[in-house]
C-alpha cells in the first residue's frame, strides 16, 4: 500500500537531520507503532508518509503514485478519501460544533452526501464513545473527547491508511484504551493504522513496532 | 454559493471578529474617502464647467465700479443693484464686430412678507437673450409675460407661483442647475419691469432716482464675431459710451476660479493619496494578521482534502462578503455626509458646485464598490497564497 524510500529530512531552523535514508513499508490490515524517544522525529516521519511535509530526499509510494509528485489535486483527492491523519494536537474550529467540524470540511457545495456523513460521524463518536457530544462546541470538550472527534474526523470518509501522530498522549489510560480498540477493529476490516508513540501500551495492540532510531542508517 | 456555505462563511469571518471588524472598519473608512474625494471634485468640476457655459458671453460691461459686486454676485450668491441708464445698451449695439448683444437688469427682492423668499430678480429681454434660454429645464410654449417668471433651480415652490412685492407670479419654467447664484434667481421679462419696480417701492423698497426713472439696465453681455477681438470692441465702447463701464470677462473668471480649482484638487489629491497609502497599509497588517492567525486552519483542511485553489475561493469569498458590505457602507456613509453639505462646501470654497444627481450617485457607488473590493483582494491575495503554500504539517507544527 505504502512504501517509503530513502528518506531524509533535516529542518532549516537546525542542522541536525531529522531522518536519515529511512525505509518503511505499510500494507493493508497492519497496526504499526513507530516508537522512540521525544526529538527522534516519529512525527516528522508520520507526516511525510501521510503528504504533508517534503522530504529533502526519498520517495513515498502510496498505491505506486509517488506522493509528492502528483499535482495538488490529486493529492488533496488521496487526503480526502485514501489516507487519514489525526494531528498531535487538537485543532477545531471554536464556532463549529463537533459534527460540524467532523462533516463540513468533507462537504462540496452543494451536497448530496451530508445526511450520509452525519450519520457515520454519529456512528463513529458513538463506538468511541462521545456520541452525546455531537452537538456540543469544542470548548466544552476534555482533550481526551477532543482527540476521539479528530480520529472520527480522519476516519469520516474510510480511508485506507489511517496515520495518528501521539493518539493516546496525555489521556488517561481508560480512554486511550478505548482509542486503540477501535483502531484495530479499523485494522481488522481491511485498513492499516501507523500509530506515533511513546505509550507502551500500544505495542499490545500493534501488530509491528517500527523503532526509528534503529531503522535509520545514517544516525 | 447555497445557504449553508453562505452561513458558513458569515461563521468563518465571526470566528475572528476582533480582526475582521478592523478590516471592516478600514474599507469604510477607504470607500468614505474615496466617495467623498470623487463626488466633492466631480461635483466642482461640473460646477465649473457648466459656470464656463452659463455665462456664455466674451465680454459683460457693468456701471464702471461695479465690477467686484458683479462678480460677487455670479459666483457667490450675494444680491446686488447697479444701473446704466436704458439708453446705454442702444448705443452699444451699434458697435461693429458684435454678433450677439443682450442686457439684464437686476433687483433684489425684500426679506419680508410681501415676498416668497429673499432672491435676485434678473429682467431679461427674451427677443436678444443668450444667456438665459439655453438653460431653461422645462420648456414653455407661450410668451413670457408680465405675471409669469422662470425660475432658478433653487427655488421651490409648491403651487407653482412665488410672491413678490405682493403679487404672486405663475412659474412658467425652471432653469437647469448650475451650482452658482444664478439658481436662486427669479427671471422676468423685461416688460414686467417697470410694474414691479413699483410694486417694489409701494412695499418699502428703497429706489434710486435711477430705479425710479425705470428706464435702466444693470449689465450688457456681448459676444464677439470672429472678426474682431474683445479689446477692439471694448475700445469702441468707450468711444460710444465713454468711461462709465467696467469689463468682466467670464471666461477669465472661470480661468481664475479653474486655478483655484486646480489647487484645491491638488491638496485634495495629495492628502487622499497619502491617506490612500496609510489605508492600504493597515489592510496589509490585518490581513497579514488574519492570514496568520488561519495558518494552522488552513493546514488542518489541506490535510483533509481541501485543494489549495479551494481554499484560496473559500479565503476571497470571505474578503469579498467584507469588502462588499464595508464598501457599500462606506459608500453610503460618505453620501450621507458629502450630499447633504455639498453646497456648503462648495460655499466655503467659494466655487461652483454642482452636485450629482442619483443616477451618478448609485453609478459612483458601483465603481467605488468595484475598486474597494479589487483593492481589498489586491491587499490580501499574497498572504493567502503564502498561507495556502505553507506545507500543511509546519503550520500545524507551530500551533503545538
Amino acid at each position: 500500500m505504502l512504501t517509503a524510500e530513502g528518506i531524509s529530512k533535516s529542518y532549516k531552523s537546525g542542522r541536525r537531520k531529522i531522518l536519515d535514508s529511512l525505509e518503511i513499508s505499510i500494507d493493508e490490515g497492519e497496526f504499526i507503532a513507530v516508537m522512540g524517544e521525544s526529538g527522534s522525529g516519529k512525527s516528522t516521519l508520520l507526516a511525510v508518509l501521510a503528504g504533508i511535509l517534503d522530504p529533502d530526499l526519498g520517495q513515498v509510494l502510496f498505491e505506486g503514485k509517488d506522493l509528492y509528485k502528483l499535482s495538488d489535486e490529486e493529492l488533496s483527492d488521496i487526503h480526502k478519501r485514501r489516507i487519514g491523519y489525526v494531528p498531535q494536537s487538537n485543532f477545531f474550529l471554536k464556532n463549529y460544533t463537533i459534527l460540524e467540524n467532523i462533516v463540513e470540511p468533507f462537504l462540496a457545495d452543494p451536497s448530496k452526501e451530508r445526511e450520509e456523513y452525519e450519520q457515520k460521524a454519529k456512528l463513529h463518536l458513538e463506538k468511541l464513545g462521545i456520541g452525546d457530544l455531537a452537538d456540543r462546541f469544542p470548548h466544552e470538550l476534555s482533550g481526551g473527547e477532543l482527540k476521539r472527534a479528530a480520529i472520527a474526523r480522519a476516519l469520516l470518509t474510510e480511508p485506507v491508511l489511517l496515520i495518528a501522530d501521539e493518539p493516546t498522549t496525555g489521556l488517561d489510560s481508560g480512554t486511550g484504551r478505548i482509542i486503540l480498540e477501535y483502531l484495530s477493529e479499523y485494522v481488522v476490516s481491511g485498513h492499516a493504522v501507523l500509530v506515533a508513540t511513546h505509550d507502551d501500551h500500544v505495542k499490545e495492540y500493534a501488530g509491528r513496532v517500527f523503532d526509528i532510531r534503529k531503522s535509520q542508517t545514517g544516525l | 454559493m447555497s445557504l449553508k456555505r453562505t452561513k458558513n462563511t458569515i461563521k468563518d469571518i465571526q470566528r475572528h471578529a476582533f480582526l475582521n471588524a478592523c478590516l471592516l472598519a478600514t474599507v469604510v473608512i477607504l470607500s468614505v474617502m474615496l466617495f467623498s474625494v470623487t463626488v466633492i471634485s466631480v461635483s466642482l468640476k461640473k460646477g465649473m464647467g457648466n459656470m464656463r457655459n452659463r455665462l456664455g458671453a466674451d465680454i459683460m460691461l457693468v456701471p464702471k465700479g461695479e465690477r467686484e459686486k458683479a462678480e460677487n454676485m455670479l459666483l457667490e450668491g450675494s444680491r446686488s443693484n447697479f444701473y446704466f441708464d436704458g439708453a446705454v445698451y442702444e448705443k452699444v449695439q451699434s458697435i461693429d464686430g458684435i454678433s450677439d448683444s443682450t442686457s439684464q437688469c437686476f433687483l433684489k427682492s425684500l426679506s419680508a412678507d410681501c415676498c416668497s423668499s429673499e432672491v435676485q430678480i434678473v429682467f431679461f429681454d427674451p427677443e436678444t437673450d443668450f444667456v438665459v434660454g439655453p438653460w431653461i429645464e422645462t420648456e414653455y410654449k407661450q410668451k413670457l409675460s408680465g405675471d409669469a417668471v422662470i425660475v432658478g433651480s433653487d427655488i421651490v415652490s409648491e403651487d407653482g407661483r412665488i410672491k413678490l412685492f405682493g403679487q404672486e407670479y405663475a412659474i412658467a419654467s425652471q432653469m437647469a442647475r448650475t451650482g452658482t447664484a444664478l439658481d436662486s434667481s427669479v427671471y422676468f421679462s423685461t416688460d414686467a419691469k417697470s410694474e414691479l419696480l413699483k410694486n417694489a417701492e409701494e412695499k418699502g423698497s428703497f429706489l434710486t432716482e435711477e430705479q425710479k426713472k425705470g428706464d435702466i439696465l444693470s449689465s450688457i453681455f456681448i459676444n464677439v464675431d470672429g472678426s474682431h477681438t474683445a479689446e477692439q470692441i471694448i475700445d469702441s465702447a468707450h468711444k460710444t459710451i465713454g468711461d462709465i463701464f467696467d469689463v468682466v470677462y467670464p471666461k477669465k473668471l472661470h480661468e481664475s476660479l479653474s486655478g483655484s480649482l486646480g489647487k484645491i484638487t491638488g491638496v485634495v489629491n495629495v492628502i487622499s493619496l497619502s491617506l490612500g497609502i496609510l489605508l492600504v497599509a493597515i489592510l496589509l497588517i490585518i490581513n497579514s494578521i488574519i492570514m496568520k492567525g488561519r495558518k494552522s486552519e488552513i493546514a488542518l483542511l489541506r490535510v483533509l482534502g481541501h485543494r489549495k485553489k479551494d481554499l484560496i475561493r473559500k479565503l476571497l469569498s470571505e474578503i469579498g462578503l467584507i469588502s462588499l458590505a464595508g464598501a457599500l457602507g462606506g459608500s453610503f456613509l460618505g453620501a450621507l455626509i458629502v450630499i447633504p453639505f455639498g453646497r456648503y462646501i462648495g460655499k466655503s470654497l467659494d466655487m461652483p458646485y454642482l452636485g450629482p444627481g442619483i443616477a451618478s450617485v448609485l453609478l459612483q457607488i458601483l465603481l467605488i464598490v468595484g475598486l474597494v473590493i479589487l483593492i481589498v483582494f489586491l491587499s490580501s491575495v499574497f498572504f493567502i497564497i503564502h498561507t495556502t503554500n505553507i506545507e500543511p504539517y509546519l503550520a500545524l507544527r507551530k500551533e503545538e
